[in-house]
């Protein structure tokens, strides 16, 4: 059972994330605060894996809660921002939170960022060191990005980035669900990408290898790739060594 | 204005006079020195400049607002002092002048000087009288033209952000009804129609007054509008989108494909109980942009299109259209096929500089 602590100084909030956490059964709540002060106690008391946490508390902000709480011995929740404001993500981001939830949210969003925290946690429970795979040059790639797309704030898992398209000045980052378009290079993605999973197949488009049905010659000597919801993705002759590197592995 | 430009501007008329007169002394034949005739000369007219200088810079106001009896009371009595005050310093300056005459005490040289010379002086008087009132009248001319333009452009401004305006309400309580009868039938639907709202007037409120958007910013806020109408059409009508690439940072007016589209619905594919289409496409054509919209339904027959029933989104597109673009612009709507109908909008196509979007980041965790 994982334990869940509710910061947010309206009692509606509150109210609503209590009623959508009955909807997910492994987590169970441990307590509600109203106050920053009263939440700080509270983490400290209970000990709890996750932290629902408002930026606009009436005694301290949200982030200030989180720097208090990282002074003491133990370590820090999972934490889930809630906010009617956006201007906040990029510094959630920074400090690691594992989404941001923008007021009003509805179930569906809700449960795919409780669902990232229960994963987190797992992982942590089960291997309290673990280290993100590295790049060449010593820095990790990126496991995750943030943007702001049609509305939300998106902290995007790249493992749910089923492949990548070249748009011009854009790239078109498409989920399981929907897409994405971000001011980016396929360029500059490509460098932050694990390439053990995503794997340039032409000049616009990059595939999550996770996502890849299969891999089929087409008639014209040409390659496509199929992902696994019927997606077909052509690939160029340049890039077909790459594939050939990862159908024989 | 800078003392330098009365006296400048005096003292080369001076020296024209100078060059004048010697010209004639040439031809008369009597001898008289250039550069003697170049100081006499000089000397008066910088006087002169001078003296414009210090009624322009101390009396400007009131020959603007001179009326006849300031002219007649005031104006006219230091016209004739201010030539006589002039011919006194010039007199003191040059006690050999007048020229071929014996010499005389002060008085009576200046009682000759004046008798040749008063009423130019009076003359001079007035025409720099007149040329400041002159300049008086320009300026405020300009300023009343400079004026008159800001406030036309204010009031276009105004104008645009009115109509610009005028949608987000119209939208947002025809959504609003939306969501207040699905809270009867269907909780979730609601809550999340209740969510994509949010998220749209979010996103309407970053973009404040901007009177232009890029399409790709155009067309998210589309999107958006799409899932919800969607939702609340539930899945009878087919959405197609089709943009090209090159024209994600094409410059459009903002709000310019939201009423089009809410039209297509309103007039045409709500009265579809099935097979509705909507396509929406984005060309470009030269320097032109294309945005086409094109859906199934009634056709025109029963909306004709300039007729009382256009609804206030449509004439508000074209309103803004002629207000932005003036004749550099087209927008028809046609019935294509039986029952298709296609609104064309084509702009001058223009792409925007936009830098790499800074809220994107990377991070590991």
């Amino acid at each position: 059972m994982i334990q869940a602590v509710l910061a947010d100084d309206e009692v509606l909030a509150r109210q609503k994330l209590r009623q959508l956490l009955r909807e997910i059964p492994e987590i169970e709540v441990a307590g509600e605060g109203a106050t920053a002060a009263e939440t700080i106690d509270l983490v400290r008391a209970t000990k709890p894996d996750l932290l629902f946490l408002d930026v606009r508390m009436p005694d301290m902000d949200g982030f200030d809660i989180v720097g208090e709480l990282s002074n003491g011995s133990q370590s820090l929740p999972c934490i889930i921002f809630t906010t009617a404001y956006d201007r906040y993500a990029l510094r959630a981001f920074e400090i690691n939170a594992v989404d941001y939830l923008l007021k009003p949210f509805t179930l569906e969003r809700f449960r795919a960022a409780t669902e990232r925290a229960l994963q987190q946690i797992k992982a942590k429970q089960q291997n309290p060191h673990a280290h993100a795979a590295k790049s060449q040059n010593g820095s990790p790639y990126t496991t995750r990005i943030v943007f702001k797309s049609k509305g939300r704030i998106l902290f995007l898992p790249v493992s749910e980035i089923c492949w990548i398209g070249a748009e011009e000045n854009y790239v078109r980052i498409c989920t399981q669900s929907e897409t994405h378009l971000l001011r980016e290079t396929m360029a500059h993605l490509e460098e932050k990408l694990d390439p053990s999973t995503f794997l340039r197949v032409h000049r616009s488009s990059i595939v999550n290898l996770q996502y890849v049905k299969e891999v089929r010659p087409e008639v014209d000597g040409e390659y496509g790739v199929l992902l696994n919801n019927g997606q077909k993705i052509s690939m160029s002759r340049s890039y077909r060594s790459r594939i050939k590197y990862w159908l024989d592995r | 204005m800078h003392p330098a430009v009365f006296i400048g501007a005096a003292v080369s008329l001076g020296c024209l006079f100078a060059l004048q007169e010697w010209i004639s002394s040439r031809f008369w034949n009597y001898q008289i020195h250039l550069g003697l005739l170049l100081q006499a000369w000089g000397v008066q007219y910088f006087i002169w400049g001078v003296i414009c200088w210090v009624i322009w810079w101390k009396l400007n106001p009131q020959i603007n607002n001179a009326t006849l009896r300031t002219m007649l009371t005031f104006f006219l009595p230091l016209s004739i002092a201010v030539g006589v005050f002039e011919e006194m310093i010039w007199i003191l300056i040059f006690p050999t002048l007048p020229h071929g005459r014996p010499p005389m005490p002060y008085w009576r040289r200046l009682a000759f000087v004046l008798d040749g010379e008063m009423i130019d002086n009076i003359v001079l008087f007035w025409c720099a009288f007149f040329l400041f009132r002159g300049l008086g009248y320009y300026q405020r001319f300009r300023e009343k033209e400079r004026a008159e333009s800001q406030l036309q452009s204010q009031l276009v401004q105004a104008q645009m952000r009115a109509l610009r305006m005028q949608l987000n309400p119209h939208f947002l309580f025809n959504t609003m009804n939306g969501i207040s009868s699905l809270m009867r039938s269907d909780v979730q639907a609601a809550d999340l129609m209740l969510e994509q709202l949010s998220r749209l007037l979010r996103i309407t409120l970053h973009r404040g007054e901007a009177q232009f958007i890029t399409l790709s910013d155009e067309m998210e806020f589309i999107e958006m509008y799409l899932a919800m109408q969607d939702r609340r059409f539930a899945g009878r009508v087919r959405q197609q989108m089709s943009i090209d690439p090159h024209l994600h940072d094409a410059i459009v007016p903002t709000m310019i494909l939201q009423p089009i589209v809410e039209n297509a619905y309103a007039h045409g594919l709500s009265k579809l109980n099935s097979e509705g289409l909507l396509h929406i496409e984005a060309t470009a054509d030269g320097s032109r942009l294309c945005l086409s919209v094109t859906n199934n339904g009634l056709g025109l027959h029963l909306t004709p299109p300039n007729g009382k029933s256009k609804g206030v989104g449509l004439t508000n597109v074209q309103d803004r259209l002629r207000m932005h673009y003036g004749d550099n612009h087209s927008f028809s709507i046609t019935e294509i096929k039986n029952n298709t109908v296609q609104v064309i909008v084509t702009l001058p196509l223009q792409l925007s500089e936009r830098p790499i979007e800074k809220s994107t980041r990377y991070g590991v965790s």
